[in-house]
């Protein structure tokens, strides 16, 4: 084939820059010297036209590939299949894990056959117990009183919290299928029916005390009947229905026994056909030493039947432990409350107070239609220039403020903590002293209350709030609106203040004592 | 004019991309094995095209291009980052289109006891008309030397240095070779001159 071009070429000729010229492959300094002759050369400037003619033949000549959009899949498949090793073995890797896997779990079930046995044991108690802890019986904080008991026995209803807002409720299908269900305490309706119940009997007060005693001693029991713990489990004892018939026939038998007539009046519908005093006595007695353990939980993704033991002298032991330490913090906040007293003095002339009021002990409020006087108690102040007392009467026309529209809620006293009240009308020939009690108040007050209003209203129409009755004064005071609070926390602020007043003054009169004259000590100043 | 390209090379500074060939192959060393994906779509075309001008034939172009891309697959590991990559890929396309062109001569040896009358040349009248099918069947029949720097050039655009890596030869021998197509190809197109104008 080589004759195809040998006849034409000539070697190191112009005609091969010529091409290379055609191409932009040529130097720039043979592109000058290239384009200077082709300008003089006729020869070299037809053999130009020739070779692009035939570049332009050759570039139309060729129709580009066409693209093969299965291209790459194929590409990525020859891959898969070319690959090394490795990639083989991860391909087919899950199946060896699988087989290596089945493997080694034959060979240990062939040496520990029970071993799934054993896991599936040890995962379902290990579940069991994780919802089985730390329950507590849900019925101990609902304070069951008689009537509660009297309630469940009859009408299968137990509140479930002190506040009585929610009930459980005992029922039976058609079918006699037990169930259990928790309402709110909306549709409860029976009330009072151990009152009514034992009116009916005619009761002694021996004979309500007996039954009241049958009552209390299920309290406990019912009590262990149904638990709850934090993980949201609720375990019931189907025994709790046994406790309901128990705690009915109890009731039933002893209203046979105080008053067989009229007892079948007052039980309730369902109850009337009663069997003898003996048998009733037996059945009771029956249900209550079954002891069943089984308790059905209640979780938030199971629900099961199991065995579960709850200590009743552990926990109340827990609860006694509980209450002394309760009772323990009690005391130190008592400590840290004092007792004091607040006289409080209402009148339209201020000078009659003047006189008596050194002799109070205590704090002395004197309100005036112009001005609020407080009379500070055991504070000896030495007779000198005082410091900052300009911040003290800040903190008095502070507490004018709410005196002048509102007073303090006071706290709830215990036996040993009196909060002596006295409230003095200056020219009136009556005065008002009293001593706080936490109960029924308004009962004592009220006959008084008409003969009060209008000397209310006559002596105090000059000061900024007008009181309707004498019960709105205590109402105001004991309040626990918010500027009851306010006020009750305005005066402990102002204790405090007064007990680090005192403490400074009482550093300041020992620096001092050497320095003051004794007969001058101990007088009291007016602030 | 080629200096002047050069320069230009040395002096722009080379600021690699994370998604240029040299960063993808890094990637790929560094055992991201999917960078090579995109390198097959990147150059693809080019390969299928350069194997289609080399062996001229439409069917065996995937399966050319395919074992070109298990090659560069199995030795992109090796590579050396001393040339560019394309120029390695090239070589590779072209090496294995000598290849299979190489098998074909061999096949070609022992057709040729019968069919030894077929000889190609612009003796043989031809059978068609349509100018773009003449100069495709005169290219056809320039031997693979000319003809595959002919067609890197003419119709892929490869530098003469490119061409010269690609077929492992020296610029001047391209040079030489390029012209030398060119002139062939005159010559096979003589007798149709008239169709060509």
């Amino acid at each position: 084939m080589k004759y195809f071009y040998k006849s034409n070429y000539r070697a190191g000729g112009k005609y091969e820059l010529l091409s290379a010229y055609l191409d932009n492959e040529l130097s720039d300094e043979d592109v000058k010297k290239l384009e200077e002759e082709l300008q003089f050369s006729k020869e070299l400037q037809e053999k130009l036209t020739e070779l692009k003619k035939i570049k332009q033949l050759t570039i139309s000549s060729i129709k580009p590939v066409q693209e093969n959009p299965f291209f790459e899949a194929r590409m990525a498949a020859a891959l898969k299949i070319k690959n090394p090793w490795h990639y083989k073995f991860r391909r087919f890797s899950p199946v060896f894990s699988v087989i290596a896997l089945s493997i080694v779990l034959m060979i240990v079930l062939r040496y520990n056959p029970k071993i799934i046995d054993r896991l599936v044991d040890q995962q379902k108690s290990s579940i069991t117990a994780f919802y089985k802890e730390n329950l507590k019986p849900l019925l101990y904080t609902a304070n069951l009183t008689n009537e509660d008991i009297f309630n469940f026995a009859f009408y299968h209803q137990l509140p479930l919290d002190s506040k009585k807002k929610q009930y459980l409720l005992l029922g039976s299908d058609k079918n006699g299928k037990q169930y259990f269900e928790i309402k709110d305490a909306g549709f409860i309706q029976n009330m009072n029916n151990l009152a009514r119940f034992s009116k009916n009997l005619n009761l002694t007060e021996t004979q309500q005390r007996q039954m009241d005693s049958i009552l209390a001693s299920y309290a406990g029991d019912l009590q262990a009947q149904v638990l709850v713990n934090e993980k949201n489990t609720v375990a019931i004892n189907p025994n709790i229905w046994n406790f309901n018939k128990a705690i009915a026939i109890d009731l039933i038998s002893f209203a046979q026994k105080v008053n067989g007539k009229e007892s079948l009046k007052v039980v309730p519908p369902g109850y009337n056909q009663l069997p003898s005093a003996k048998a009733l006595k037996q059945m009771a007695k029956e249900i209550k030493s079954a002891k069943n353990n089984k308790y059905i939980f209640f979780t938030s993704d199971s629900i099961f039947s199991d065995q579960y033991q709850f200590n009743k002298g552990e926990f109340n032991k827990e609860m006694e432990n509980w209450s002394a330490e309760m009772n323990k913090n009690l005391k130190q906040i008592d400590k840290q409350f004092k007792n004091f007293n607040v006289n409080i003095h209402f009148g339209d002339n201020f000078a009659k107070f003047q006189k008596g009021s050194s002799q109070n002990k205590g704090f002395n409020v004197y309100i005036d239609s112009n001005v609020c006087r407080v009379d500070i108690p055991e504070i000896v102040i030495p007779p000198i220039v005082l410091p900052n007392m300009g911040k003290l009467s800040e903190k008095i026309d502070s507490l004018i403020k709410y005196f002048g529209s509102y007073s303090f809620s006071i706290p709830n006293p215990g036996k040993d903590k009196n909060f002596n009240y006295k409230y003095f009308f200056s020219d009136s020939s009556k005065g008002y002293k009293f001593n706080y009690k936490a109960f029924g108040f308004d009962s004592s007050f009220t006959p008084g209350n008409s003969r009060a209003d209008q000397m209310l209203k006559k002596r105090f129409k000059n000061f900024s709030f007008n009181p309707d009755s004498m019960a709105s004064i205590f109402k105001m005071f004991m309040g626990d609106s918010s500027n009851g609070r306010e006020m009750q926390k305005q005066l402990k602020n102002f204790e405090k203040r007064m007990e680090q007043f005192q403490k400074q003054m009482e550093q300041m009169q020992k620096q001092l004592k050497k320095n003051v004259p004794e007969e001058q000590q101990g007088k009291p100043v007016e602030i | 004019m080629k200096n002047k390209k050069n320069e230009k090379d040395l002096a722009l500074p080379q600021i690699l991309n994370l998604d240029d060939d040299f960063s993808l192959i890094k990637r790929f060393i560094e055992g991201d094995e999917s960078t090579f994906s995109v390198l097959v779509q990147r150059h693809k075309e080019k390969i299928r095209n350069i194997i289609y001008l080399t062996l001229g034939n439409h069917d065996l172009v995937d399966d050319i291009a395919q074992e070109v891309l298990l090659t560069i697959y199995k030795n992109l590991s090796r590579f050396r980052f001393e040339s560019q990559f394309t120029t390695w890929l090239y070589r590779i396309t072209i090496n294995k289109c000598k290849d299979h062109l190489r098998k074909i001569n061999i096949r070609h040896i022992f057709l040729s006891f019968k069919d030894s009358d077929e000889e190609p040349g612009y003796e043989q009248s031809p059978e068609t008309s349509d100018v773009k099918e003449i100069v495709h069947k005169a290219i056809e029949k320039l031997p693979d030397k000319l003809r595959i720097p002919l067609l890197l050039k003419d119709i892929e655009g490869l530098s003469y240095r490119e061409i010269a890596e690609s077929v492992q030869c020296e610029i001047g021998t391209v040079k030489s070779r390029i012209f030398r197509a060119r002139e062939s190809l005159k010559t096979l197109l003589k007798p149709y001159e008239q169709e060509l104008l």
